[in-house]
């Protein structure tokens, strides 16, 4: 595949053995594909961002509790994960949709007189990735929380720390690898996502799976689309490599290897 | 540092009581060790003082304050814990900062309490150090300057020395000693380990099932045990059943007549080992004959099951001294023993 991303596309022959960078060039070039790398990025580090911020008080609760449901809670969690993409797409249109759940509501509620657009948006495609990534987000935080000894941060209120202090000076710093490293692991997860974009971004919002299976499948353009595909995986290699060694670089001296 | 009162303090967790009825003043300046199996409630009880566990009824006043319902950052006292909970992203010198920054102590002053409380543990050169890189026992004595740097108005451990290994775990427990005698600290110290108990307190609280068993000196508990329980948790004791015929006049179940100090209603009586002796002593008003069913080499002492004429046991301790050295003690041989019916203890069942 790296292979035909140098290669020369031709409309009648379509792949013509070569080596150029013009599938490089054209992609950092066309305002429209250098538009769609960008707001992938962005739509990932939202989604990150959203899924980091609901996700930690549940992990918090989940790696604390003592209650005799947390198993349940955890298998609730997981639940959606067997459900393909797909289905819980359908399911954010039939909650999204001009003649949805939420527009029914706000109009009952007359907040509204017309049902606003909420699908085919960049507001659903983030709404609908959080939700895939969020039981992942949640579960990599669980057990991160779980590993740190309680004892811990009672002892900093012990100490005079108040609920809040210990959380900040205590908890996060503590946990801060493995919260980048499941981060790491969900932003990779949206930037590569390709059936919730397609699904609930429609022509409102392109990423970059859905815009490089476009590229393969419809346009024939095995070259180009090959090149895209190619600076997803290296953006991703990357963002990881460099997450790992600041994580490496901060804590590996305090909190061993 | 304070004194501390508990009064009638209980601890449910559903159904299941964890403490019962429990009061203790502890004075000014005194160590109080709770002593008891796994399970009896120790913890449950410190974490009460400490703030982590809410009582279901009872007060705990630390000072003149009612602290029962005040948060665990608010009351002020200086917990170490068994598994030593450092902070692991944080050295040494920043580990006892932290409770100084929670007080707002600052610059010189704090400063130099870090220093001090470093000090008290010889625990200077390794300020820069972060917790994994040290040992067991250092970890624990910066545990202890951490939680003695914010002055403390209780100073509580929870089986602090439980992961060291026997020879440390009595140096610092000799530390943790000392300091709290020079400090004047008010201490609850909990263990499981009696003989931890016996050399750290000024007193200690028995505990069984949620229950005070007896308070008091380590002399006290273990010469005056106040029930079976006590008496058989706290070293070793003989015990028979029986009844008092007459004043100053015991027979046990399987017959054996035993002098014993007058007392009122006696249903069972004990003899600690040490206080056997082999053969008849001239102040021993209890001579028995026996056969030795066990006996068993530790070293300092040997360790006697001997059988009574009737099928009572008598365990007794044989110092491994100049005297006895030469004496063949082997299971199967006869062996007089002999003890005082004032060293009798007298039990109401
Ligand atoms: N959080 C809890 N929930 C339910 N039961 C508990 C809890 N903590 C302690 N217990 C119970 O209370 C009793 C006393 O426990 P604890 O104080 O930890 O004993 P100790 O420290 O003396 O070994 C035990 O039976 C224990 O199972
Ligand atoms: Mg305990």
């Amino acid at each position: 595949m790296m292979g035909y991303s140098f290669n020369h596309f031709d409309p009648m022959d379509l792949m013509v053995e070569t080596f150029t960078l013009e599938n490089y060039v054209k992609f950092f070039s066309d305002e429209y594909y250098r538009k769609v790398f960008i707001s992938t990025l962005g739509v990932a580090a939202l989604c990150t961002v959203f899924a980091l911020v609901l996700g930690f008080p549940v992990a918090y609760f989940l790696a604390k509790t003592q209650s005799r449901y947390k198993s349940l809670f955890i298998v609730l969690l997981v639940f959606p994960l067997m459900v393909g993409n797909v289905v819980r797409a359908a399911g954010w249109m039939v909650i999204l949709g001009n003649v949805g759940v939420v527009n029914a509501t706000l109009m009952w509620l007359g907040i509204t007189d017309e049902p606003i657009k909420f699908m085919y948006t960049p507001f659903a495609v983030i709404v609908g990735t959080t939700a895939v990534v969020m039981p992942y987000m949640i579960l990599t935080l669980q057990s991160v929380l779980e590993g740190i000894d309680f004892s811990v941060e009672e002892a900093a209120q012990n100490l005079g720390a108040t609920f809040a202090t210990t959380f900040r000076r205590v908890v996060l710093p503590i946990a801060a690898p493995g919260v980048a490293a499941g981060t790491m692991l969900v932003f990779i997860l949206c930037m590569n996502a390709y059936a919730t974009p397609v699904l609930l971004g429609g022509t409102g919002l392109t990423m970059m799976a859905p815009s490089l299976y476009d590229q393969i499948a419809k346009a024939s353009n095995w070259p180009f689309g090959a090149a895209m595909a190619l600076v997803l995986i290296v953006t991703t290699l990357l963002l990881a490599t460099l997450s790992n060694w600041l994580i490496h670089r901060n804590y590996v001296k305090t909190m061993g290897a | 540092m304070s004194k501390v009162s508990i009064n009638k303090l209980k601890k449910q967790f559903g159904d299941a009581v964890a403490l019962e009825d429990f009061s203790l003043e502890i004075a000014d300046g005194e160590l109080v060790a709770f002593l008891g199996p796994s399970g009896c409630g120790k913890t449950t009880t410190l974490r009460m003082i400490a703030g982590f566990i809410e009582p279901t009824a009872g007060s705990i006043h630390i000072g003149e304050t009612d602290v029962t319902n005040l948060p665990v950052h608010k009351r002020n006292t200086g917990m170490v814990f068994q598994r030593y909970a450092l902070f692991p992203h944080m050295t040494v010198a920043q580990n006892v900062s932290f409770g100084l920054e929670m007080h707002n102590v600052s610059g010189k002053e704090r400063d130099s309490r870090i220093a001090t409380a470093l000090d008290m543990v010889r625990m200077t050169s390794f300020r820069d150090r972060y917790p994994r890189q040290l040992s067991g026992g250092q970890q624990q004595r910066v545990a202890i300057a951490r939680a003695l740097a914010i002055q403390p108005k209780v100073f509580l451990l929870d089986e602090p020395l439980s992961n060291l290994d026997a020879k440390l775990r009595v140096e610092v427990r000799e530390e943790i000693r000392s300091l709290q005698q020079n400090l004047g600290l008010t201490t609850v110290f909990v263990t499981h380990d009696q003989e931890e108990a016996l050399a750290i307190s000024d007193r200690m609280a028995i505990m069984y099932n949620g229950r005070v068993q007896q308070i008091g000196s380590p002399k006290e508990l273990y010469d005056s045990p106040s029930n079976h329980f006590v008496a058989d948790f706290l070293g070793r004791m003989s015990f028979f059943k029986g009844n008092l015929v007459a004043n100053g006049r015991f027979v046990s179940e399987a017959g054996t007549n035993i002098q014993v100090a007058s007392g009122q209603k006696v249903g069972r009586i004990g003899i600690r080992p040490e206080r056997i002796n082999v053969g008849a002593h001239p102040e021993s008003d209890n001579v028995f004959d026996g056969w030795v069913e066990s006996a068993a080499y530790l070293g300092s002492l040997i360790d006697i099951r001997l059988r009574l004429q009737g099928g009572d046991i008598l365990n007794l301790h044989v110092p491994n001294n100049a005297s006895s050295a030469n004496t063949a003690i082997a299971p199967g041989s006869p062996l007089v023993a002999s003890f005082r019916s004032s060293d009798c203890v007298l039990f109401a069942e």
